[in-house]
């Protein structure tokens, strides 16, 4: 017998230390992860639970707060302004992420065929998601200028008068949802592509044999059976557009008035324009909780793909 | 899909058009950053120009552009961002790896809760715990440093980092460990030696993945550092002086942001679909 072998029967007996150490291992690795998450989203978050039964500003000492129970949730949730800002973010969330599905699917679609220089536009396709979003702001706001901005040049090629797309309330949210689906489209387009090309072929093939039609094939087949991806890419949309806020405030600010401020952006002026902490505090907790039953569902489906695989 | 020449017309007027709308933005800021205040206000929009490269000269704190009171000047902000960006990429694609490694092999107790509690890191509204950061910063002192930064940066990727490896090293298979482990070599040394080896293109990617996202964060910084540790992202934002806002400076800062993206981006395109689905798409290329 070699040494080796010998060592190996070795460890084979010793089983138990083996599995101490192991456990040690595991929690030498888990444990600076563990405590970034432990200082940046568990102990805010029970901070911000407590924060928020404050009547509270971060301007003042801590001493000079008073407990208010849920008063903060109740004054919250009773305000017509708050709730016109959820209505406002829902109009955003649906607008973009439609739009966004319907360019992203048609576009997907057509990458999912095989044809020459595909990979290279691919890829070109996909970059602005890559981007800093402040940047795509403010670039969005240089082009949407209503007086020399290149946007209204181009919708005037097209036979269109000069729009105030910034300017007025309703043009805003379309200009912001424009900017958000050209930014996040590729998303859209690089799951929904890899959910169209992992549709096994002979089930298309056989399709195609039974004389189905284009528009069946797509709509009864790919479409289908591209699901459980598809949903992946519309929670996560969901979710980044729910907390959408550098867009905003670089291309309107809110304005005209505060009619395009998001609940994100009105809780960072809430927490650091007029530093009402307590009722910050409390918004934050109600977003966070959104977001996490959002995440949750998320996590579950990521999980169940995951098995598939 | 195999079609016909025929057929794909279609397919190459949807994705010309759409490219076209993609690019255009670009292409524009690119155009933009080399126009004099004369081209840059002229409707319709100029397209062929003489290049005026004051712009970059400003923003670089270069020449005469850099003397006006206009100038942005961005190269504190852009030494800033390097060092926060590297470090903070460095800090989250080790502990991710660590991490990663653990939640991979082992069946730990609560192991799907720290899993959920990783990627909250990613979903969670960055103004909602903004909230908190403010106050915790100012006690601890990281209000406007570096350090206050390279924290924010290693935590906005962690989860994803953990994610992504976790994924990778999924697609190592456990009979690797499991031999080192029969012929004596310690649990480390089949770690380090052997599968850490195998996941070095992955590590990579997950590193450009977290590099750019870094590179890009502005909402967290342009919170807790807003004066002496200012990165680009905020400079450029602040960018509206008192002349108004400089757009031709903006555009060059732009471009000079979106430089280093875009060689990343090509460095893990590969690897988009493994990054952007927290490793659960895409194969796990090692």
């Amino acid at each position: 017998m070699d040494a080796r072998s010998d060592a190996g029967a070795q460890a084979g007996v010793r089983a138990v230390p083996k599995a101490t150490s192991d456990g040690l291992i595991c929690g030498m690795f888990l444990a600076p992860t563990l405590a970034v998450l432990a200082l940046m989203v568990i102990y805010p978050f029970a901070s911000l639970l407590y924060y928020s039964t404050l009547r509270f500003s971060v301007l003042r000492p801590l001493q000079g707060s008073k407990e208010v129970g849920l008063l903060n949730y109740t004054s919250l949730l009773t305000d017509d302004a708050l709730w016109s800002r959820f209505v406002f973010t829902g109009q955003y969330v649906l607008a973009t992420v439609v739009v966004q599905f319907l360019i992203g699917i048609a576009v997907a679609y057509a990458f999912s065929r095989d044809f020459r220089g595909r990979d290279v536009l691919f890829t070109i396709a996909l970059l602005p998601m890559m981007l800093c979003p402040i940047v795509v702001g403010f670039l969005w706001r240089y082009m949407f200028n209503s007086e020399w901005g290149v946007v209204n040049w181009v919708i005037g090629l097209a036979g269109f008068g000069k729009v105030d797309w910034l300017g007025v309330a309703d043009n805003a949210l379309w200009a912001v949802v424009i900017a958000d689906a050209w930014m996040w489209t590729p998303f859209v387009i690089l799951l929904a592509t890899a959910a169209f090309r992992g549709v096994p072929k002979d089930i298309q093939e056989a399709a195609d044999v039974d004389g189905a039609s284009a528009a069946y094939r797509f709509f009864r087949i790919t479409l289908p059976l591209s699901m459980p991806i598809l949903l992946i890419a519309f929670l996560l949309r969901l979710i980044d557009a729910f907390k959408q806020s550098d867009l905003f405030l670089a291309m309107t600010g809110g304005g005209p008035g505060s009619e395009t401020e998001t609940v994100s952006f009105r809780l960072s002026k809430i927490a650091f324009s007029y530093f009402y902490t307590g009722d910050a505090s409390a918004l934050a907790v109600i977003l966070l909780v959104i977001v996490i039953g959002l995440s949750l569902i998320l996590v579950r489906h990521l999980n169940r793909i995951r098995e598939r695989r | 899909m195999r079609t016909s020449p025929a057929g794909l017309v279609p397919v190459f007027v949807v994705i010309g058009v759409y490219l076209a709308f993609s690019l255009g933005p670009i292409l524009w800021m690119i155009l933009s950053s080399m126009k004099s205040r004369q081209d840059l206000f002229a409707y319709p929009p100029t397209l062929f120009f003489v290049p005026d490269w004051s712009s970059y000269q400003a923003v670089f704190g270069l020449g005469e552009a850099a003397r006006s009171a206009a100038s942005i000047g961005l190269v504190d902000a852009l030494v800033t961002s390097v060092i926060v960006s590297v470090s903070g990429t460095a800090l989250a694609v080790g502990f991710g790896t660590l991490a990663g490694y653990a939640c991979s092999r082992f069946a730990f107790l609560g192991r799907d809760d720290f899993m959920f509690l990783a990627l909250s890191t990613r979903m969670i509204p960055p103004v909602a715990v903004l909230v908190f950061y403010h106050f915790m910063f100012a006690k601890l002192g990281l209000i406007d440093t570096v350090l206050g930064l390279v924290l924010i940066t290693t935590f906005i990727n962690l989860g994803l980092a953990t994610w992504i490896m976790k994924g990778f090293f999924d697609g190592v298979p456990r009979e690797i460990e499991a031999i080192a482990l029969v012929n004596g070599y310690s649990r480390l040394y089949a770690f380090w030696h052997l599968v850490l080896p195998m996941v070095r293109g992955g590590m990579a990617a997950t590193a450009g993945f977290c590099f750019i996202f870094a590179w890009n964060e502005f909402t967290f910084s342009s919170v807790l550092a807003t004066t002496k540790a200012q990165t680009l992202p905020v400079k450029i934002s602040s960018a509206m002086g008192a002349t108004g806002i400089e757009w031709a400076q903006i555009c060059a800062a732009g471009v000079v942001l979106v430089a280093p993206v875009a060689v990343f981006f090509y460095l893990i395109r590969h690897y988009l679909l493994t990054g952007m689905t927290f490793g659960v798409l895409g194969a796990a290329r090692r």
